[in-house]
């Protein structure tokens, strides 16, 4: 029972399958955007005359979006793949939330008030809040 | 003899980022160094892609590297969450810094930094030989009140070792400037956690090297941000890298016990040196 369980273990346990989840998602992505299951916003073609260039080039001679806006483009091959990195990114955030009632209830209090400053961390970095991140 | 032009081709690059990154993984996870210190020098030197987008693969190959070997080493004991607490909190705030300034300087600044900060890994590697397990760690204060220690079995000398860890307050402030140039540079800065981890605050080095890589996944996470929010994550890199990689360092966390770790670090050293000299010569404009 997680109730009982120590922290770590239940850290270890989520983070185990959360990775092997965007694992399995990323492969099944590369699948749908390399193998042109799912059209690309940019096509395949066009990538090596782009991707020697600096982000701020390859955005503009693509129109590629940026903070979240990505969630938009979907449909295309390419931002399915970007999701699906997402979820790496995403993985430690999701295991923070998991283990911050684990610590309350082993009575931790400063390992949970770290855990809690760590998700503000993470979710201000997500948000693109951060300044100059934009 | 037919001839391949570059655009029906663009598969062989990212084919060629998966072999790279299966064989980054298993001596990363060995040698404690972090994917991505020898992933963004080797990549942004011989491959054709900006810099600015094998920095973005830099970071997430190094977070999704450690994520997938981190459940295990949690497991037994050879990471450990409440020392990751304090030292990844400081890490991640910096290395959001780290992500923004390095976005914003010129591609010649950070290739020549990320040469000589590369070359400066490798003579620490080839210098520091004193990290081993050193016995009767005295915990101060904040060591104590953060629960910083543990207990592991180390198979390859089949003992149990109980360990605490020492001036965490110098610690988390190394943290910090780790966490500053991981995000710079696109790296996971494993060899810096090592040290950082087993010299400087007395964790064994086998719970150094375990625990360097979950500091790592929850710093690269804060650092990937500031990548993705720019646009600076291809999939086209960022994929191959992260499949290849989790596959090899799922491979090295079962070597980790029986290995022998010189002979990889010295392998680490020699690559680490030729990355770097190649970054630094194609900063300064000497080698393009």
């Amino acid at each position: 029972m997680d109730l009982k369980r120590d922290p770590q273990d239940i850290y270890a346990r989520w983070l185990g399958a959360g990775a092997w989840l965007a694992f399995a998602l990323s492969l099944l992505a590369l699948f749908l955007y390399a193998g042109g299951v799912l059209a690309p916003f940019v096509p395949l073609e066009r990538l090596p005359q782009l991707w020697g260039l600096p982000v701020e080039r390859f955005r503009e001679q693509t129109g590629a979006p940026t903070d979240w806006d990505w969630i938009g483009y979907l449909r295309y091959g390419d931002y399915v793949g970007l999701a699906a990195v997402c979820l790496f990114a995403v993985l430690s955030l999701v295991c923070y939330l998991r283990v911050l009632p684990a610590f309350l209830r082993h009575g931790e209090r400063l390992q949970a008030a770290l855990v809690a400053a760590q998700i503000v961390v993470l979710l201000a970095a997500a948000s693109h809040l951060i300044p100059g991140a934009r | 003899m037919p001839v391949v032009d570059a655009a029906s081709a663009w598969w062989l690059w990212p084919l060629a980022l998966f072999v790279l990154a299966f064989f980054l993984g298993i001596i990363a996870v060995i040698a404690g160094v972090g994917g991505g210190v020898l992933f963004v020098p080797i990549v942004g030197s011989f491959f054709p892609f900006h810099l600015d987008f094998v920095r973005g693969a830099g970071l997430v190959l190094a977070l999704a590297g450690t994520l997938a070997a981190a459940p295990s080493l949690l497991r037994s004991g050879l990471a450990n969450l409440r020392l990751v607490l304090p030292l990844a909190l400081a890490g991640s705030i910096c290395s959001l810094a780290g992500a923004v300034i390095g976005l914003a300087l010129p591609v010649e600044v950070v290739q020549t930094a990320l040469g000589v900060l590369v070359l400066a890994v490798a003579a620490l590697l080839w210098l520091v030989k004193g990290i081993g397990h050193e016995m009767d760690v005295e915990s101060d204060e904040l060591g104590e009140m953060l629960r910083l220690r543990g207990t592991f079995h180390d198979h390859a000398e089949d003992v149990h070792v109980d360990w605490r860890t020492r001036r965490t307050a110098l610690g988390i402030a190394a943290f910090g400037g780790i966490g500053f140039l991981g995000g710079m540079f696109g790296l996971g800065a494993g060899f810096a956690n090592v040290p950082a981890l087993n010299l400087l605050m007395g964790a064994p080095f086998k719970v150094a090297v375990g625990t360097s890589g979950l500091v790592i996944s929850v710093i690269n996470s804060s650092a990937a941000w500031v990548y993705i929010g720019r646009g600076a994550l291809l999939p086209i890199i960022a994929i191959p890298s992260i499949l290849g990689v989790i596959l090899g360092s799922h491979l090295g966390a079962r070597l980790l016990r029986r290995l022998p770790v010189a002979a990889v670090r010295h392998t680490v050293i020699i690559v680490l040196a030729l990355a770097g000299a190649r970054a630094l010569l194609r900063g300064l404009g000497i080698w393009i």
